[in-house]
């Protein structure tokens, strides 16, 4: 007992020292530059494009990056209302088609400059503002097993077919950008009355809403549930990092909901030619090619997806336009659906 | 001591296989500690935000959900220092066998609380780790290629 107590002791009295030595030196050595990138777990985590994106950057701005973490786009624009100016965001990535009226509402950005940039033709209406650029986009549909679904649902109506009750993991449109996007597709494809007539009707086929899309899509792979609505490039990220074919996104009769990831400047950033830098890097064909092989999406610039695995999957009908939905728009759809949600569980 | 270390593997080599076993275990859990004491694990909620976002899904029962979400997030750095610490402490305690009975319930715990706060990705692993450290505790994996042997030979007792 001695021993042990005395081991844990050591251990944790030496991590405690060499914390402390470490905090002072980084004190010492902090005398470059840092870009401060406010970004969701994904894109700054170890698997999403970040790091890479940090390592090509830091080896010529002569600047350090430095990441901050927010789970979902939602939370990192809640962070930078109440935390402002002490958070240091140099640069905000992640916002949504959903996101920007907001974050255009509760913040001053810094006009980007966007000129001849040469996107595809479906990312062209995203560029209607000068505030956010967007860096990316997917497709969302229902990604499900081969072989596991006796039915292969081909429209929206098919979701309700009891073959599939409580098998389907969506995510929670108020704390999810996925989840969002799945209310506007519903809404968009059948108009409002009847959407949130069907989303009622949808309720009872739902596994659950997931407050993030991970989760969700953890419910899936871990086969809680047999499909899970997340972007046609799922597949794809199963066929290369797991070398496991039996994943297929779903195609629908109804056009398919896309989502732009978009990044800006806020008007409170320290080091902002640092991240105009940053922001003229993820449009880069680098940029590009690690936003599209880290994140599994598609690009936004020509010439960097052709002949890759990603290009072939581009080709779904999807929604036309990009709607920029104001805030009040969006809550007041959200209480809508809200309403539902707890008539459901009640 | 160090003719104990060696001399283990000729009295109790039939623990070799699983002394193997432990010490990969060891240096998985230092490769985990070390990234984390190199990265900003320390400096960002990073384990505040993992609570956050699989606590609602976890089949953790509901006075650890409870706990997790009073006083784990809001103490995100002690938390953080803690799992840290233990990572430390399984990895040096497995690579050189000492006080790994202990040591391996402290494993435990903090793959119980790992499989409560993370998300099903990463579920099987934890399980697996979970019964891993059971079975070093139980045979008192450190008599065999590591100092517990040492103290075994001398004061025997339940804690080699």
């Amino acid at each position: 007992m001695k021993h042990f107590i005395l081991f844990v002791a050591v251990i944790f009295s030496g991590l405690f020292f060499a914390v402390l030595h470490k905090t002072e030196q980084g004190a010492v050595t902090n005398s470059l530059p840092t870009l401060r990138v406010f970004g969701y777990a994904s894109f700054t985590g170890r698997w999403g494009p970040g790091p890479l994106l940090k390592e090509h950057f830091e080896k010529t701005c002569n600047c350090k990056v430095e990441f901050i973490e927010g789970s979902d786009s939602g939370i990192l624009l809640q962070r930078l209302k109440i935390e402002g100016e002490s958070l240091g965001a140099d640069v905000l990535v992640g916002l949504d088609q959903f996101d920007i009226s907001k974050a255009l509402a509760d913040h001053t950005w810094r006009k980007l400059s966007l000129n001849n940039l040469d996107v595809y033709d479906s990312v062209k209406p995203a560029l209607n503002n000068s505030f956010f650029v967007p860096y990316d986009w997917g497709v969302l549909t229902f990604v499900t097993r081969r072989d596991e679904l006796k039915k292969t649902p081909k429209s929206l109506d098919d979701l309700l077919d009891p073959e599939f009750a409580k098998k389907i993991a969506l995510q929670d449109p108020r704390t999810s950008s996925p989840g969002m996007q799945f209310l506007y597709w519903i809404l968009r494809s059948k108009g409002e009355e009847e959407g949130f007539a069907y989303l009622e009707k949808l309720m009872a086929q739902v596994h659950s809403f997931s407050p993030t899309w991970s989760t969700a899509y953890g419910l899936f792979t871990n086969k809680q549930a047999k499909m899970a609505y997340s972007y046609v490039t799922s597949p794809l990220y199963h066929e290369i990092e797991e070398k496991k074919k039996d994943y297929v996104a779903l195609s629908f009769n109804e056009a398919l909901p896309v989502q732009f990831e978009f990044v800006g400047i806020p008007d409170l950033c320290r080091n902002c030619t640092l991240g105009e830098k940053f922001v003229n890097l993820m449009l880069s064909p680098e940029g590009q090619k690690i936003i599209m092989e880290k994140n599994y999406m598609f690009p936004v610039m020509k010439g960097v997806m052709e002949g890759t695995a990603f290009a072939p999957l581009m080709n779904v009908r999807t929604l036309n336009e990009v709607e920029i939905m104001p805030s009040a728009e969006v809550d007041r759809l959200l209480r809508r659906w809200t309403e539902i949600r707890r008539g459901e569980l009640n | 001591m160090f003719v104990a270390f060696f001399e283990s593997v000729k009295y109790v080599g039939h623990l070799l296989p699983i002394s193997f076993l432990r010490i990969f275990l060891g240096y998985y859990y230092l490769e985990s500690a070390m990234q984390k004491y190199r990265g900003d694990f320390l400096t960002r909620p990073r384990i505040a935000d993992q609570i956050a976002e699989w606590l609602p899904a976890s089949h953790a029962p509901n006075w650890f959900k409870i706990f997790a979400s009073s006083q784990m997030i809001p103490n995100w750095q002690t938390v953080a220092f803690i799992i840290l610490g233990l990572e430390f402490a399984v990895a040096i305690s497995y690579l050189i066998g000492y006080v790994v009975r202990p040591v391996a319930l402290l494993g435990v715990l903090l793959c119980v609380t790992m499989l409560f706060v993370s998300g099903p990705g990463s579920e099987d692993l934890y399980k697996t780790f979970l019964a891993i450290h059971l079975i070093l505790a139980w045979v008192g994996a450190g008599r065999c290629l590591g100092f517990d042997y040492y103290f075994f030979k001398r004061r025997r007792g339940l804690w080699w």
